[in-house]
């Protein structure tokens, strides 16, 4: 490792994050090369989480643009008030301004309501985390639309002309990998797959998250949800889904992961039925002891 | 020079521009001058100090999915092993020596080649003749096609499958009926002052949709297979999208090898990969491993799955119905067409056919090409 890498893991920890080496590494490698970053991986692993990491340790604003199908430009990049709009050209009736005039007028930045991706690229201060979650719900037309900005940092209004961007936003995508992406959007990213948490990097974020949990429950639990990423179930945990039970359970005052509570907050868990039947028919005591 | 290790070059800069050389001569890692750049900036910055470190920001720079890993792994080792071996393996660029020999013996398998076979195809064919050789070629039943007729078939194949079908999409455009446009009604009538003369409306536009296909090529469907592949080839230039796979003991992805722009290198190609050409069937196993592996990516609530087989399978029925179940709960539709449907007096009897059969919305045959025609009215229908 690095020394390099090793200061921002250390930074990460102190910030409250758990980081391995792996993305700690790809995460100074994206901005030592200012290249956007691709992560992919099943749902709940922190990959949107990832993009809270680098904003929190650049301390610079996260500006979020979640996505999903027929998301268009008019949400993502901008869009005219309208109502302003209208009530703009009615004061002006009277006005004796040429049509171009008015124009020029109801099209000026006033009027402008900006999404996030234009937030991104007039953000003043400092060069902001552009977070752009779940791409791969947004269809290819969209895909396509984010080439353009994620080359040239610059996008055209029709109505205004060009926006260059006045510092270059940190860009991180994330998909679930639903659909696979192009490889022209690939390719113009570093990409990151994000695996399961293996069992220590887990116990370490669920006891960052709740240090006042019992440390046998803690791991007991850690262990279990391990196990339960092994069954093949239609849809494993995630670090996420680990969080909520560990909540859950810490709210229900548990001390140990006994059958009853497994039954009992299973649902915090695994969050389709076929699962929750599949693990509860298997010898959950038997499951528990090996467990432990 | 022996160009697979690092100390070959006299400098570092040299040695990862090598590095970038050799991942694109010896894989399929799409690799240009951009990432020897790059690379080149992250061996700068003090990446190149410790290996890990650098095995790390080199993946996240050249890969573009987590399959193409263990290939970049592979190469990393070779080239910045740290002690040169006096035997350097090279991994082997796809299309190279070793095809033609084992190409042969499966292509003669999908009954392509194999001449003593066609002779008698041709007598069956010219039988079927009618009025108009066209006509008559589209309700030929495949496995009696002439290889001479084949050229035929093709020019027809492609003709009539140009026009597919689309759907409804939730973006909107501009369109004559639907919902107001402010923004464009509202440019539109600036010179009319606050008077709307003219209304822009938009609406939902059509879009292609998805398709999955899964071919049977096992023993029983031999006959088949090669005009069924060549079907889902005149598809995916038709379709924007398509993912194809192959089964019969083992399930093979062949969608990268369908993209190829001529038919009989795909083939060849494709018939490297799947070993399993006219092999036994497990058409349940198939489709657990298509479900685990494909059905996220390749399911979503814009596709339709085809399935061609012939349902003689030898699995367990209870696993097919389970995995038909849950591609079904994820597709739009389901399709299964089955060649022998179009054999009079076709019972769906077969095992595997009669516990499918309920879970899928449309069943149809697929034993010649007017049957594989109908399809379009099945996929328009949605």
């Amino acid at each position: 490792m690095i020394p390099e890498v090793t200061r921002l893991i250390e930074r990460f920890d102190q910030l409250g994050y758990v980081v391995e080496e792996e993305l700690a590494t790809v995460l100074l490698l994206m901005l030592k090369l200012e290249k956007p970053l691709l992560l992919e991986g099943p749902p709940g692993v922190g990959k949107t989480e990832a993009a809270h990491i680098i904003a929190n340790h650049l301390d610079t604003k996260l500006i979020r643009l979640q996505c999903y199908e027929g998301l268009d430009i008019n949400s993502a990049v901008y869009e005219w008030n309208y109502q302003k709009q209208l009530l703009s050209i009615k004061i002006n009736e009277e006005a004796q301004l040429t049509s171009e005039e008015k124009e020029a007028h109801i099209f000026s930045e006033d009027f402008l309501l900006k999404r996030p991706l234009l937030q991104a690229i007039t953000a003043t201060e400092k060069a902001p985390v552009l977070l752009i979650d779940e791409i791969d719900r947004a269809d290819e037309e969209f895909e396509a639309f984010l080439l353009e900005l994620l080359s040239a940092f610059q996008m055209s209004i029709p109505e205004m002309g060009t926006i260059k961007a006045t510092h270059k936003p940190i860009v991180v995508l994330t998909s679930n990998r639903t659909r696979e992406l192009s490889d022209a959007l690939k390719r113009r990213c570093l990409y990151h797959w994000v695996e399961y948490p293996d069992f220590q990097k887990e116990l370490n974020i669920i006891q960052k998250h709740l240090p006042e949990l019992d440390q046998q429950l803690t791991s007991d639990l850690v262990r279990f949800v391990q196990y339960l990423r092994d069954l093949k179930l239609d849809k494993s945990p995630g670090i996420a889904e680990s969080i909520d039970w560990a909540n859950g359970l810490a709210a229900l005052g548990a001390r140990s992961l006994s059958e009853e509570y497994v039954k009992a907050t299973l649902g915090c868990v695994l969050k389709s039925d076929n699962d929750i039947e599949y693990v509860k028919s298997q010898q959950l005591e038997e499951v528990l002891t090996n467990v432990e | 020079m022996n160009t697979t290790h690092y100390t070959n070059y006299d400098s570092i800069n040299e040695a990862v521009v090598g590095f970038n050389d050799y991942c694109r001569t010896s894989s399929e890692l799409g690799i240009g001058i951009n990432h020897s750049k790059e690379a080149l900036i992250a061996a700068s910055q003090g990446f190149i100090n410790d290996r890990q470190s650098f095995r790390y920001g080199l993946r996240s720079l050249y890969c573009t999915c987590q399959e193409e890993y263990p290939v970049f792994d592979k190469l990393f080792d070779i080239y910045w092993r740290k002690k040169k071996h006096t035997y350097s393996p090279t991994t082997r660029k796809k299309g190279s020596s070793n095809i033609t020999k084992k190409s042969k013996g499966s292509v003669v398998m999908m009954g392509f080649g194999d001449t003593e076979k066609d002779e008698d195809q041709k007598e069956d064919a010219r039988n079927v003749t009618g009025a108009n050789r066209m006509e008559s070629l589209k309700y030929t039943d495949f496995s009696k096609v002439s290889s001479i007729d084949n050229d035929l078939l093709d020019e027809l194949v492609e003709k009539l499958l140009r026009q597919m079908n689309q759907r409804l999409k939730r973006r909107l455009s501009t369109s004559r009926d639907g919902r107001i446009d402010l923004r464009r009604t509202i440019r539109k009538n600036l010179s009319h002052g606050d008077d709307f003369v003219n209304l822009v409306k938009k609406n939902r536009r059509l879009e292609k949709y998805r398709l999955n296909i899964l071919l049977d090529v096992s023993g029983s469907m031999d006959k088949y297979s090669f005009y069924l592949l060549k079907f889902i080839w005149s598809l995916k230039s038709n379709f924007r999208q398509i993912e194809a796979f192959i089964f019969s003991t083992k399930l093979v992805r062949i969608t990268d090898h369908v993209d190829q722009a001529e038919v009989s290198m795909a083939m060849i190609q494709m018939s490297q990969h799947a070993d399993n050409w006219s092999s036994g069937t497990k058409i349940g196993e198939c489709l657990l491993d298509f479900n685990e592996r494909y059905g996220k990516r390749v399911l979503n609530g814009k596709s339709i799955t085809i399935i061609l087989s012939d349902g003689l399978d030898t699995g367990d029925p209870e696993v097919l119905s389970t995995e038909v179940q849950k591609i079904k709960l994820r597709t739009n539709k389901l399709v299964w067409l089955n060649p022998l449907k179009g054999m009079k007096g076709y019972q769906p009897l077969a095992k595997g056919m009669k516990t499918a059969l309920p879970l899928v919305d449309t069943f149809s045959s697929a034993h010649n090409l007017d049957s594989l025609l109908e399809l379009e009215n099945i996929l328009s229908h949605v």
